[in-house]
């Protein structure tokens, strides 16, 4: 099992993801598409692929992005970057991602406000129970929640 | 403005209320399953420079008290019957998920970091998007790796392979199913929503090597066969419609 039993998704939770749910039903969002990129070992390749998504976000010209990822530790070196990108590019951004108290951000970034902690674990830990530390819908409207706030801001000239 | 429908994706799904060990892995529409140990001889034959031993198991929900081993994914058994990934029809089962563990012959567990095996009722967290349900049978796909093989990638790559072979006989009987018996019908929508807030969700995962991969386009949903690593595609970042990633463009290989 990947990065920790309890954070890693299963096939089954690409297959029914509730991100792609609930983002897909609700009336007021454009679902414009998913792009996934790889988490690589190395670090100049993390920088280089993390980069590039938000590359693509850009040249999309979307009112907001929501940035997920299952993994923590080195993954959450790929994450900020591309959360980080993305809000220099003045886009609106989200984010899913578990932190707990055993996976915090070993990165900081002033756009990582509203990314959203998916920890279910009591003592914030890794737990190797499978499915435990994994994100719920109400997670996710949690997400969409503070996206559909920075985009009105961002509407309305709001800092 | 009204929505504007690119494209139409129906998965009707199939609930089992049977599942059982049995004399021929056999599944049918009204939802009875049957399964049985006797193809996987042939299935090991194939893999045996990596893989030992493998038996199927049927856990009835609830029966959770039970040791386990490392629990490698969760997969729903879904086949593509028309159209390509993200339009068309595809039939899938509900009510039971294949469960593939890993243990090598000495009995080292097959996980990179952390591992999850125990008893089963302590360390698989029912009821989320990625796992089965209070109600759901678990065939527990037991894999049994040659000394060491279950740290190493391609053994893995292999075992998974192992697993996709041994589901083709259901995915075959699972195709042909009549389409006016399925238990639920979705209809999903790529769509484009005119002056609505336009969102692009972005998604990294792990792509490291031997447990720590995720592959994308597989022949079937949630497949392995002509699927390929985002690890081959450099991790480079690749686009998918909605649709394709409801339609199991994408396979956990950690």
């Amino acid at each position: 099992m990947g990065v920790g039993p309890s954070t890693k998704e299963t096939s089954l939770h690409h297959f029914r993801d509730p991100l792609i749910e609930v983002l897909g039903n609700d009336p007021g969002i454009d679902l414009m598409g998913v792009l996934v990129f790889g988490s690589p070992e190395g670090n100049a390749e993390k920088i280089r692929c993390s980069r590039t998504a938000a590359v693509i976000a850009e040249c999309a010209r979307p009112d907001g992005v929501i940035v997920e990822t299952d993994g923590w530790g080195n993954l959450d070196v790929d994450f900020v970057n591309c959360v980080n990108e993305i809000g220099e590019r003045g886009i609106p951004v989200a984010g899913l991602n578990w932190s707990g108290t055993a996976g915090k951000f070993v990165v900081e970034s002033k756009y990582l406000d509203n990314v959203v902690d998916f920890n279910k674990n009591a003592e914030g830990i890794e737990s190797n129970i499978v499915g435990e530390n994994n994100y719920t819908e109400e997670d996710v409207r949690e997400c969409l929640k503070r996206l559909k706030i920075a985009m009105a801001k961002k509407e309305r000239g709001i800092k | 403005m009204a929505d504007i429908e690119l494209r139409r994706l129906v998965i009707k799904a199939y609930h089992m209320t049977d599942v059982a060990m049995g004399d021929e892995n056999k599944v049918t529409a009204d939802g009875r399953m049957t399964v049985n140990n006797d193809c996987l001889a042939e299935i090991v034959g194939k893999h045996s420079e990596v893989i030992e031993k493998i038996d199927v198991e049927v856990i009835k929900p609830g029966d959770h008290d039970r040791y386990t081993n490392t629990i490698m994914d969760i997969i729903p058994i879904s086949v593509k019957v028309l159209g390509k990934c993200g339009e068309g029809i595809t039939h899938t089962i509900t009510g039971v998920y294949i469960m593939p563990t890993g243990v090598d012959v000495d009995g080292k567990q097959a996980h990179e970091f952390g591992s999850s095996e125990g008893r089963l009722k302590d360390m698989l967290y029912l009821n989320r998007a990625g796992t089965p349900s209070d109600d759901d049978f678990i065939i527990s796909f037991n894999i049994t790796f040659k000394k060491g093989m279950g740290q190493e990638r391609h053994a893995i790559i292999d075992a998974y392979r192992a697993v996709e072979e041994w589901m083709g006989t259901f995915r075959a009987q699972l195709k042909k199913f009549n389409g006016s018996m399925a238990t639920e019908r979705h209809e999903y929508y790529d769509r484009i929503r005119p002056g609505q807030k336009k969102v692009l969700v972005i998604k990294e995962m792990i792509a490291h090597g031997a447990m720590l991969d995720t592959w994308i386009f597989p022949d079937e949903p949630s497949g392995v066969e002509g699927g390929k690593s985002l690890i081959d595609y450099g991790c480079t970042p690749i686009m998918l419609t909605p649709n394709e990633f409801r339609d199991g463009a994408i396979k956990a290989m950690n």
